[in-house]
């Protein structure tokens, strides 16, 4: 800062020493001066954009702070004038929150942990052997991204419809339809959320691991599956972290065949606030008096929606690093 | 031929194995998923879209009816609500799409130039990615905090309005919902970024050395390279797009499924549909950014190369002349 201001009295001195001071300043530096300006423009530019980024956070962070009166009165913008935290203790209320947050907590971690794991073992094989088919194969595993949900969901849910009513499961006996089984077994084969980006990650990492490890591996005599666990898996232990993280996020952001299969057996942070309206009137005015009853108000909805968000903040600042360095190092960008 | 395959044999220094069997049992959980989950089921359902398709008794009961008016087909076409989600559909994608490329392409541009407190830019413009599910993004598109910008009263947009509406409509639903269109620049951006920096900064020096403006340079260099990340990002947003969770489309299939018009065969022929459109989305993103640009191969005639050279030569004399001069 010191430095700053002098550099800044230097110049000042330089322009006041003789007529035309300014001109001749901006002739002698003028690549420093016109770098420095179009920094500035950059920087604003940038900031700008971020606060169109955040906006709806930073609106959401302060409405669900607000009390009703401040919600209709047109002098509170930003800061409410009175801090309420009542409004969480309401929204937690609405979504069941002892619940919802350990399912969400529960049924990501197993569908991640799956994911990743059989992410692993394919990703394995198709960077590291050459088979028959094996480009077909390949091919085939990244154009299923671009295949639109609904048109599988249709006869998976059928299927799964079938296959449960054959085994006696139905979802009030904890199986079956309204449980997490139909996602769970289709995680075990591979085809859970974003499945084909999380194999592509680890194929994009594998490759990179020099062959001169698998040689020694296997001149001492190392069994495939051996070659697999003691090198691959133990070098790429930060690749396996971020294939968790972002599995992890996707299935807890998964709404659509989370609905199809779970409906309302399960609750969770997604289908609860999704619902937040129709739960409000029964759940939020449980334990009061008779004609006490609240009146549904957007702080509660924004205070549910900041409730279901902060694990997932929790989770990015405290992975942050790999959630970026995870889509950059490991390249989706597909070469 | 013996000699080719020994030469083949020893040249071909494979850096993988070749043992297919391991690989295959490596590869088998997801192949029978893939099998099960994605192949049988997306056949299933095109074939399903040409039936009346009604559950009695747990079982499903299948009665052929293209014959009939179009079939699903037809019912479809007359759907009240489908074909006008289609063109909405259509229409976001359209304007969504280009924009997010532009926009992330933009900010990985201004993130690449090495000042300083990127990083933490970035963060911001990642975080999106993290928390964008479906309930999320309802909530706040719902309740206003998407939209920004006052343009309803602008003088251009005004006199977009009255010389074509469905234009101004489009233009207006980006403006409206321009946060949630940024929100999805998150994975773009990181990309481009990583393309851009892949580039090697030998070829900027030569640029410059030959006079290129920074911003031929942009438009000579850049943007050419980073082309194929571009498709790439095109492909990754279209289909986030589509499973946006606001999608009305995936509303209204999963809506007709359990009515009783429409059943699983309306639902089915829906789907099959929308899924169409998604891969013909899919095709012009390729015919526009995903083809290797052809590199073109001048012939010169000898008088031709001579009378180039001979300019070479005196530009190279002018210029040391000046040198000399200075």
């Amino acid at each position: 800062m010191k430095s700053l201001i002098l550099k800044l009295k230097n110049v000042l001195q330089f322009i006041k020493q003789k007529e035309g001071g300014l001109k001749e300043y901006y002739r002698t530096h003028k690549v420093k001066i016109n770098r420095l300006i179009s920094r500035i423009f950059v920087y604003v530019f940038l900031i700008t954009i971020a606060y169109v980024f955040v906006y709806p956070i930073m609106k959401m962070i302060s409405i669900s702070f607000m009390s009703s009166t401040d919600l209709v009165n047109p002098e509170v913008i930003w800061l409410p004038k009175k801090f309420t935290f009542s409004n969480y203790a309401v929204a937690w209320k609405v979504l069941k929150g002892q619940v919802s947050l350990f399912n969400s907590i529960k049924y990501s971690t197993l569908l991640a942990v799956l994911q990743t794991v059989i992410s692993a073992i394919t990703g394995f094989a198709f960077a590291r052997y050459e088979f028959k088919g094996k480009k077909v194969l390949y091919t085939v595993l990244l154009m299923s991204f671009i295949i639109p949900i609904p048109i599988l969901l249709i006869t998976q849910y059928n299927m799964f419809s079938n296959f449960y009513t054959q085994l006696g499961w139905f979802g009030n006996s904890g199986r079956g339809l309204g449980t997490y089984d139909s996602q769970i077994i289709m995680a075990l084969f591979g085809q859970g959320v974003n499945s084909a980006i999380l194999i592509l990650i680890f194929v994009n990492f594998f490759k990179m691991i020099p062959n001169d490890l698998y040689e020694a591996g296997k001149i001492d005599g190392a069994t495939p599956l051996q070659l697999f666990w003691h090198i691959t898996i133990k070098l790429s232990l930060s690749t396996i972290v971020v294939v968790f993280l972002f599995s992890f996020v996707w299935n807890w952001n998964e709404a659509y065949v989370t609905d199809f299969f779970v409906g309302d057996g399960i609750e969770l942070f997604t289908n609860q606030l999704g619902k937040f309206d129709s739960l409000f009137p029964s759940r939020a005015s449980e334990g009061r008096t008779e004609g006490d009853a609240l009146q549904l108000v957007e702080s509660f909805k924004m205070a549910a929606t900041v409730i279901s968000i902060i694990p997932l903040l929790i989770l990015y600042f405290v992975g942050q690093k790999s959630f970026v360095e995870g889509i950059e190092k490991t390249g989706i960008t597909g070469e | 031929m013996a000699k080719k395959d020994m030469v083949k044999t020893l040249t071909n220094v494979s850096t993988i194995e070749n043992q297919n069997k391991i690989a295959y049992l490596f590869i088998l959980p997801w192949l029978l998923g893939f099998l099960a989950f994605v192949i049988y089921p997306f056949f299933q359902t095109i074939y399903n879209s040409a039936f009346q398709i009604t559950s009695a008794a747990n079982t499903l009961v299948y009665e052929f009816n293209l014959n009939v008016n179009g079939g699903n087909f037809g019912t479809a076409f007359r759907n009240l609500y489908f074909f006008p989600q289609l063109l909405d559909f259509i229409v976001m994608e359209a304007t969504y799409v280009p924009t997010i490329i532009i926009v992330a392409f933009i900010l990985a541009l201004l993130l690449n130039t090495g000042n300083k407190g990127q990083s933490a830019f970035r963060v911001i413009y990642f975080f999106p990615v993290i928390i964008m599910s479906g309930p999320v993004a309802g909530i706040l598109r719902y309740n206003g905090a998407g939209s920004l910008f006052d343009y309803m009263n602008n003088i251009i947009f005004k006199m977009l309005v009255s010389y074509s509406p469905r234009f101004a409509s489009a233009l207006s639903d980006l403006f409206a919902n321009f946060t949630m269109v940024l929100w999805f620049t998150g994975i773009p951006i990181i990309l481009f970024i990583n393309a851009l920096q892949k580039i090697n900064t030998n070829l900027y020096e030569a640029a410059k050395i030959d006079g290129a403006s920074s911003w031929q340079i942009l438009w000579k260099i850049k943007v050419p390279i980073v082309k194929s990340t571009g498709f790439i990002v095109s492909i990754f947003t279209i289909v986030q797009i589509g499973t946006y969770s606001l999608n009305p489309i995936y509303n209204t299939i999963k809506g007709s499924i359990y009515s009783t018009a429409g059943g699983i065969g309306l639902a089915s022929t829906f789907a099959f549909i929308y899924t169409l459109v998604v891969f013909s989305l899919v095709g012009i993103a390729f015919l526009l950014l995903g083809r290797e640009p052809k590199s073109k191969v001048i012939h010169l005639s000898s008088i031709q190369r001579a009378s180039l050279e001979a300019v070479h030569l005196k530009r190279q004399s002018v210029n040391k002349g000046k040198v000399n001069e200075s």
